[in-house]
């Protein structure tokens, strides 16, 4: 698996809602996408990147033809993927110490839902409902998300600095120089690829590098060959997909 | 709905896999395995797709039973009763629900707030997903989707952004921790933060004269407006000296 892209991890958990009370929650989000101030909580956990909740309705899980076998579920789900940096204790904890009430709020009509506190079994019911992601991707796996706020303050101050500065005598310039080394000390820093990044990246290259019979599960016979499918709604492949211009010889 | 905020937007995707087999593999555990042999950072086929954050691709094999005691407020009345009959016992367990189809999760974090931005961004998914896994097969973006359900009537860009659509689950709510500027400026951002931390360790303790030579040396050499380069590379995973 690959629940971590450099700094980044990807945690999915998805946990069953009542029905008849989902629109509560839906009631609930909606408020907190119209008042930002309601998020100021998250906003203190600042090692998110983005995080998402998503209900589908037991009878909105994507139907596409008729092939396709309905849902008949007794419960609405939803779905809660986000990104952030450290690790899975030091998220959910933060999450139990920052805002235990929103949590529980937001979790509230979940089935079985223990509370954000106490916190073991908080641990419990999102290790139970956390799936397991195949493929992560960060833009900027050895920055954390405060490195990419501060970057961009970074950034102005410099350009705002160099504008400021040009043509002033050595002296003027250097004072403006520590003023700017002292306003921007915070967010100064250099990003490396600290252990956490390429000890995961060299996991994941090791899963890989043993030979493809050795590596059980994620490489077979499907992968030489062009296998032909078995099924009731059994089709034929997607043709090439690119038009003739972008399209590479591949497939 | 909340898929946007603070320039940045969520995309939730789920793809329902065809029941079947390829082999003796069922289409799920192919596309799972397809997944997994992604290879990851800068050879990632996301990090050919303008303005992703981040990104990531699971396999909903089925919904998750919620059966451990709940932590009710007063009493749970089961409790009571289970002291007279078992049944009362069983009842108080929650119903068990079961997927009838698995399902391709995409989700993904990118820039752009506006119904023209998510087009431009499921289009450019299907232009320019393109890389070669750990057994050194190329693939496209078919290779992932080919056995989700309906995926064989993807014959276009434009069919494609269709399907997606279709696939696509509303937010309920999103919150954006970082900022929502384009891609290519958060990039040039982090390089300047890199080189500025290197260029004030580095001059420490010299001359006023000295300090300032370097600096124009400086800017020239990194170019602050110029989002182009130098700069970081999507999901560069290394420090490149330059």
């Amino acid at each position: 698996m690959s629940n971590i892209a450099g700094k980044a991890y990807a945690m999915n958990v998805i946990t069953p809602i009542r029905s008849r009370y989902s629109f509560i929650n839906r009631w609930l989000f909606g408020k907190a996408t119209k008042t930002p101030a309601a998020l100021l909580g998250l906003v203190t956990l600042s090692l998110i990147h983005y995080a998402r909740w998503v209900i589908i309705p037991r009878n909105s899980f994507p139907h596409l033809d008729a092939s396709q076998p309905k849902e008949e579920l007794n419960y609405d789900y939803m779905i809660f993927q986000s990104n952030f940096n450290g690790s899975w204790a030091q998220y959910v904890d933060s999450f139990t110490f920052a805002i235990p009430a929103g949590l529980d709020l937001f979790w509230k009509w979940n089935v079985r839902y223990p509370k954000s506190v106490p916190l073991t079994p908080f641990h419990d019911y999102i290790r139970h409902n956390q799936i397991d992601t195949c493929h992560y991707y960060s833009a900027y796996p050895m920055a954390a998300s405060n490195d990419v706020k501060s970057a961009k303050v970074l950034k102005q101050a410099l350009c705002d600095f160099d504008k400021a500065s040009a043509g002033k005598p050595a002296d003027e310039f250097l004072t403006d120089y520590h003023a700017l080394l002292n306003a921007m000390q915070l967010h100064l820093g250099e990003m490396r690829p600290t252990p956490v990044v390429s000890m995961a990246a060299q996991a994941v290259k090791d899963r890989h590098s043993g030979t493809p019979e050795k590596v059980q599960g994620f490489k077979g016979a499907n992968d030489s060959a062009e296998p032909v499918e078995n099924s009731a709604s059994s089709r034929t492949p997607p043709a090439a997909p690119l038009s003739s211009t972008d399209a590479p010889e591949y497939s | 709905m909340a898929n946007t905020g603070g320039g940045a937007q969520a995309l939730t995707i789920l793809s329902p896999i065809k029941n079947g087999y390829l082999g003796e593999t069922t289409f799920a555990d192919e596309t799972f395995k397809r997944c997994m042999n992604i290879r990851i950072h800068e050879e990632s086929p996301l990090a050919k797709i303008p303005d992703t954050y981040l990104a990531r691709l699971y396999v909903l094999n089925d919904v998750l039973y919620e059966s451990k005691p709940a932590n009710d407020t007063i009493l749970n009345l089961n409790d009571l009763f289970s002291l007279f009959k078992g049944k009362y016992r069983l009842r108080g367990l929650p119903k068990t629900d079961k997927l009838k189809s698995r399902y391709l999760v995409f989700s993904s974090n990118f820039h752009g707030e506006s119904d023209e931005d998510l087009d431009r961004y499921l289009k450019n998914l299907y232009l320019h997903w393109d890389y070669t896994d750990y057994y050194g097969k190329r693939h496209d973006i078919h290779h992932i989707w080919r056995h989700c359900v309906a995926y064989d009537k993807v014959k276009s860009a434009d069919d494609f952004v269709s399907y997606m659509r279709k696939c696509a689950l509303d937010t309920s709510l999103f919150f954006n921790g970082s900022n929502g500027d384009s891609l290519k400026e958060q990039l040039k951002a982090l390089y300047l933060k890199q080189e500025l931390s290197r260029f004030a360790i580095n001059h420490q303790g010299k001359s006023a004269g000295e300090i300032q030579t370097a600096w124009h040396a400086f800017i020239d050499r990194v170019r602050p407006t110029d989002l182009e380069a130098p700069s970081w590379k999507p999901g560069q995973s290394t420090v490149r000296t330059s």
